[in-house]
């Protein structure tokens, strides 16, 4: 290790984007956003810098009596560090091209801080720690923006806290069982703790029916916040989950695989933009959950894909929203039904668009077909429950999610930049937001192309790229199965439109009952406490008045009883009960 | 010197005490003078033994040259001396007090010096049958200064006490009377031997021998259920006769408990006699909840500190009962240590009755304000009782748990803990009656200045203190025999400062407390 290195290694990453967001605040807005860019920068540059041998258990020490890791260098955190610092500095130029606030820049920066911080934790303690925050962080960016963010916010804040609650339970299963916290002490989490860590981390990957909260609240806080929320949350919940499960699971597999096919239905059915872009995060996050889970069924192969689609899911996603962000910020529309003709007025967004569709509709030339192609080879390998083209479930089910995103981006696509003649004429995107956009598209088209680049970002390098694996995404059955995909999509959108349009008014996704649900027994329970509460206290002081009465009445009481009698003992009994007390002890020590 | 310190302790007092009434022939107030010189002497001889005993080891005195076992012997170790200082010091403070707010005839200054005489011969005695003399000197003379205060109820309560009390002491003389019978001897030490000698410790007569003994002392420390006569007799006696009697009398009755159980029958006899243990504890138990209850229902203040007492007392004889070191420890610094937060409180409810009439909890209210020293003094002696460190109280109450849980673990008994929970039970009853003292004195809403100037003197603003007193003392007055109504009388009042802190400056004297202590305690529990 190098003394550069070795000095890189003694700067947590987390507390230099931390320091940027006070900064920010504190800074006039354009030197306050370029520290800002700068500190993600930092993350960025850190984290390629180390990849070369600065791998180790960095700030390990002690806490509360715990052993702990500040800052865990290994493949898999410097992937994370490596996207999410470069990402993070294209929201930053973006935020600053967007006119966000202050304090959203800062808010934004000090939650990346916190991603950071749980990228880069060794142990399960310190994971928790930033998890928590987070959720924490990440609650005040949507609230910042006020209005209807407020109460999507505190749902969100909900969801989160209990998922958090949750994770903190499956930690402390396994530390009760494993003895330590520390992620190199174990494979991953204690069995103990399986299904608590799957749900506490479940909720933040947006399984099925857990996932309301997504849909919910990135579409309402300012657009620049949306690009920040719509990749760390859940992309270090994928993650995260790896951490947890190194060996997978064939559940987490096919939840992957039902995530996909789910994500891309509701996706489709949605006119709000950001909307439907959040539909597709879960859908998204299926096929790295797909890969992740086939780790012992198919091997190191699988993970790969699920990290590199992590990977450039963290790019094109954004990407996707901050070219939808342009939109909302220069027509203050959030229906794709009102658009439309915008490719005309708008070319750089829109040539953003098709960047960003593009890679998560996996087209060859994309980074998302590189990623995508290496989980649906995996997928082909599981022959559970075979079905048509000597596929398993697995397999259709993440192409069927392939054919609902390709139709949900034409749609989008279709509405927004085409879909009849434009009745709104706005600027295109402002020279931060293009800038922002460059760098992300860019990124995009790079991998793409150049995947081998992205390979070794990946772990298990040697191995990919070796002979013994079969790792040639532009082959030619992988261009004919994508074209087919695209064909599907096309067809499948135009033929479908008007069923799926109709679906769209009368199909509600589980939040419809979710939230009221929760919302009343919410409210029930409070009453239910509250009146408790009350029926406790009011017993509580009528005992205690009622004692007090006999006390300060004793005589009285004696009265209402029937017995007048004096109670004060008088000479004469004060002599009786000597006598007594004299014989009772004597007969007690004679005779015991 | 040493050699007549100890006669001429009790002596002195007894003998002076007859100078007020002979002298009064002559004079009108020659009283508290005489019983000023006298008591200085008791503080005097009472330093000086502490001094002896502390430094020098115990030592003995043989009355008239009669060698015992034959003849009286008169001996102070570490567990009397610090008796006899307690009761030198308090009765020399009460002085202090009633040259005050009264009584002051002749008469009284001469029982007070019986009083002091006998307690002094109390704690000084190493004699059965000379120790129920004492204890008779102190009964009667307690009679007498009970009535002192002329008024019906209090002649009632000197009655009852006075009957109640005779009985009592006959209990103990009966007991006295069974022991000579077994042992043949009346030296304290000496029966100690002759008990193992010539009878033994489970001989019918040395147990009802104890038996009338320990019945006679429970009703003179004033013990649920033969506890009777004691509110009365706290709440009917003058002011300050109920201070030295509430620090001083009982206490004498548990230190001869104390030098009785473990100088006479000592531990051994105490082991050998299981149902005498359980016996004392579960009456020491059953005080502390009683009396702590009790208490908490009173309403007079004076009659609420009377109850507080039987609890107390059944502390210290739960401490005698658990026969550990570390219990005796507490149970000895809990005597000293109730004797003087006793004795500081009720000091403080006679300067406020005094100064201000007040003798219920009611008629507290807001007297913080009015008389700041009294009432700190008072708050911060009544959170000593209640056992919050530091204060001597705590100290005490510590001991006694400790050594009590520490026996329970010994013997695996549920005894000890149960003692340990009554303590902390009563401690909480103790809280809540404290508390209703000092919520009267410091939070209770009564305006009074607002109620005298109406609404309008309250924005004029309190520029005119003098008046504002002035005011107070014309509706207050009235009451408080000749001292000026709505103040408190500065002397008692240092007294009781001085008392409050020392109260809670002991309490950092645990470990001085065991080392003082420690020759007596290794020598009973050899």
């Amino acid at each position: 290790m190098t003394g550069a290195t070795a000095a890189l290694t003694a700067i947590p990453p987390y507390l230099v984007v931390a320091v940027a967001s006070l900064l920010v605040l504190a800074l006039p807005r354009a030197p306050g956003h370029a520290l800002g860019a700068v500190a993600t920068a930092f993350v960025f540059a850190q984290a390629v810098l180390l990849g070369d041998g600065g791998t180790g258990a960095h700030l390990a020490t002690t806490f509360l009596g715990f052993d702990v890791v500040f800052f865990n260098v290994d493949p898999f955190s410097l992937l994370m560090g490596v996207v999410v610092g470069f990402l993070a500095t294209a929201a930053v130029l973006y935020a600053y091209g967007s006119d966000a606030p202050r304090w959203v820049t800062s808010l934004a920066l000090i939650y990346v801080a916190t991603t950071v911080g749980t990228i880069y934790a060794g142990d399960w303690l310190t994971l928790v720690f930033f998890w928590e925050l987070m959720a924490v962080t990440s609650t005040l960016l949507v609230w910042q923006h006020g209005g209807a963010a407020v109460r999507a916010g505190y749902r969100y804040a909900l969801f989160h806290a209990t998922g958090g609650t949750i994770l903190l339970a499956a930690v402390v299963v396994h530390f009760a069982n494993a003895g330590t916290v520390l992620f190199s002490a174990t494979a991953g989490i204690h069995p103990a703790a399986t299904v608590l860590a799957a749900i506490g981390i479940g909720i933040n990957c947006g399984f099925i029916f857990l996932h309301s909260w997504l849909p919910d609240t990135y579409p309402r806080p300012h657009v620049a916040a949306s690009v920040f929320l719509s990749v760390f949350t859940t992309k270090t919940a994928a993650y995260v989950m790896y951490r947890a499960f190194p060996e997978g699971g064939m559940w987490l597999a096919y939840l992957g695989g039902f995530m996909a096919v789910y994500g891309a239905f509701f996706a489709l059915l949605q006119y709000d933009p950001r909307r439907l872009l959040s539909y597709h995060i879960q859908a998204q996050l299926g096929y790295m959950l797909a890969g992740f889970g086939l780790a012992t069924a198919v091997g190191e192969f699988a993970v790969v894909g699920g990290f590199a689609h992590l990977f450039n899911n963290v790019l094109y996603k954004s990407l996707l929203f901050m070219a939808v962000g342009v939109v909302v910020y220069r027509t203050g529309v959030e229906d794709i039904r009102e658009m439309g003709g915008l490719w005309r007025v708008m070319p750089v967004t829109f040539l953003v668009y098709v960047v960003g569709a593009a890679s998560i509709t996996a087209v060859p030339g994309f980074n998302g077909f590189i990623s995508k192609g290496m989980v649906l080879d995996s997928a082909h390998e599981i022959h559970d429950y075979t079905l048509l083209l000597d596929a398993g479930l697995l397999w259709w089910l993440l192409v069927l999610g392939g054919v609902g995103t390709f139709m949900s981006f034409i749609k989008l696509g279709y509405y927004v930049f085409f879909h009849g003649s434009a009745t709104l004429s706005p600027d295109d995107a402002t020279a931060f937001q293009t800038a922002g956009m460059a760098l992300a598209a860019g990124a995009c088209v790079f991998f793409g192309v150049f995947y081998a680049q992205l390979i070794e970002l990946m772990p298990f390098t040697d191995l990919i790229l070796s002979e013994e694996v079969y790792f040639k995404p532009y082959s030619r059955s992988h261009l004919t199965e994508s074209a087919a995909l695209l064909v599907a999509g096309f067809v499948g959108f135009f033929a479908l439109k008007r069923p799926l349009g109709w679906l769209a008014h009368h199909m509600r996704d589980v939040d419809a009952i979710l939230f009221p649900a929760a919302f009343y027994a919410g409210r029930w329970s409070v009453w239910g406490v509250t009146e408790a509460w009350a029926a406790v206290d009011r017993a509580t002081m009528r005992v205690v008045g009622g004692a007090k009465w006999v006390a300060m009445n004793p005589r009285q009481l004696l009265a209402n009883a029937g017995v007048d009698a004096e109670i004060r003992a008088g000479i004469g009994r004060s002599v009786l009960l000597l006598t007594l007390t004299a014989a009772v002890a004597l007969f007690a020590l004679l005779l015991g | 010197m040493t050699d007549v310190l100890l006669p001429l302790s009790i002596a002195v007092p007894i003998v002076a005490a007859t100078l007020p009434i002979a002298l009064g022939l002559r004079y009108d107030d020659v009283g508290w003078p005489v019983a000023a010189v006298a008591t200085l002497g008791l503080v005097g001889s009472a330093v000086a033994v502490a001094v002896e005993v502390y430094t020098g080891g115990p030592f003995d005195h043989e009355l008239g040259g009669f060698a015992p076992p034959i003849g009286i012997e008169l001996v102070a170790d570490e567990l009397s001396a610090a008796v006899f200082l307690l009761v030198s010091l308090v009765s020399a403070a009460t002085l202090v007090l009633s040259r005050a707010i009264g009584p002051r005839g002749n008469a009284f200054h001469s029982a007070y010096l019986l009083l002091a005489g006998g307690l002094a011969g109390v704690s000084l005695t190493g004699d059965l049958f000379n120790l129920f003399v004492f204890l008779e000197i102190v009964g009667l003379t307690t009679y007498a200064l009970i009535a002192a205060d002329r008024s019906g109820a209090s002649a009632y309560a000197s009655l009852k006490y006075l009957v109640v009390g005779t009985v009592g002491a006959s209990l103990y003389l009966v007991g006295v009377g069974y022991v000579f019978l077994a042992t043949g001897t009346l030296n304290m030490a000496d029966v100690s031997v002759q008990i193992v000698e010539r009878a033994s410790y489970t001989d019918p007569l040395v147990q009802a021998g104890f038996a009338f003994i320990a019945v006679g002392f429970a009703l003179k420390i004033a013990l649920f259920p033969v506890h009777t006569w004691q509110p009365d007799a706290y709440q009917r006696a003058p002011d300050a006769v109920t201070t030295l009697v509430a620090a001083l009398v009982s206490t004498a009755s548990a230190y001869a408990l104390i030098r009785v159980s473990y100088s006479v029958f000592t531990v051994d006899f105490l082991a050998a006699n299981d149902a005498i243990v359980t016996g004392i504890l579960l009456v020491a138990g059953v005080s502390i909840l009683a009396g702590s209850a009790l208490a908490v229902m009173q309403s007079d203040l004076k009659r609420m500190f009377a109850y507080s007492s039987v609890a107390q007392f059944g502390m210290i004889v739960a401490a005698v009962g658990i026969a550990d070191e570390t219990a005796l420890l507490g149970g000895i610094v809990h005597l000293v240590g109730h004797g003087l937060l006793k004795f500081g409180l009720f000091c403080g409810l006679a300067l406020l009755a005094a100064g201000y009439g007040a003798r219920r909890v009611e008629d507290l209210a807001s007297l913080a304000r009015d008389a700041p020293f009294a009432s700190g003094a008072l708050a911060v002696l009544g959170l000593a009782l209640v056992g919050i460190p530091p204060s001597i109280g705590f100290l005490g109450k510590w001991y006694i748990a400790l050594g009590a849980v520490r026996s329970a673990g010994a013997t695996g008994g549920v005894v000890g803990v149960g003692i340990a929970a009554v303590i902390l039970a009563s401690t909480l009853f103790t809280l809540a009656y404290v508390a209703r003292v000092i919520e009267r004195l410091y939070f209770a809403g009564v305006d009074r200045e607002d109620a005298e100037h109406g609404g309008a003197a309250g924005h004029a603003g309190y520029a005119d203190g003098s008046d504002r007193d002035a005011g107070t003392a014309v509706a207050d007055g009235g009451s408080g025999d000749a001292t000026v109504p709505g103040t408190v009388p500065t002397a008692p009042l240092v007294v009781l400062v001085v008392a409050a802190l020392v109260a809670v400056g002991l309490g950092f004297a645990g470990a001085g407390f065991e080392t003082l202590l420690d020759p007596y305690l290794s020598e009973v529990f050899a």
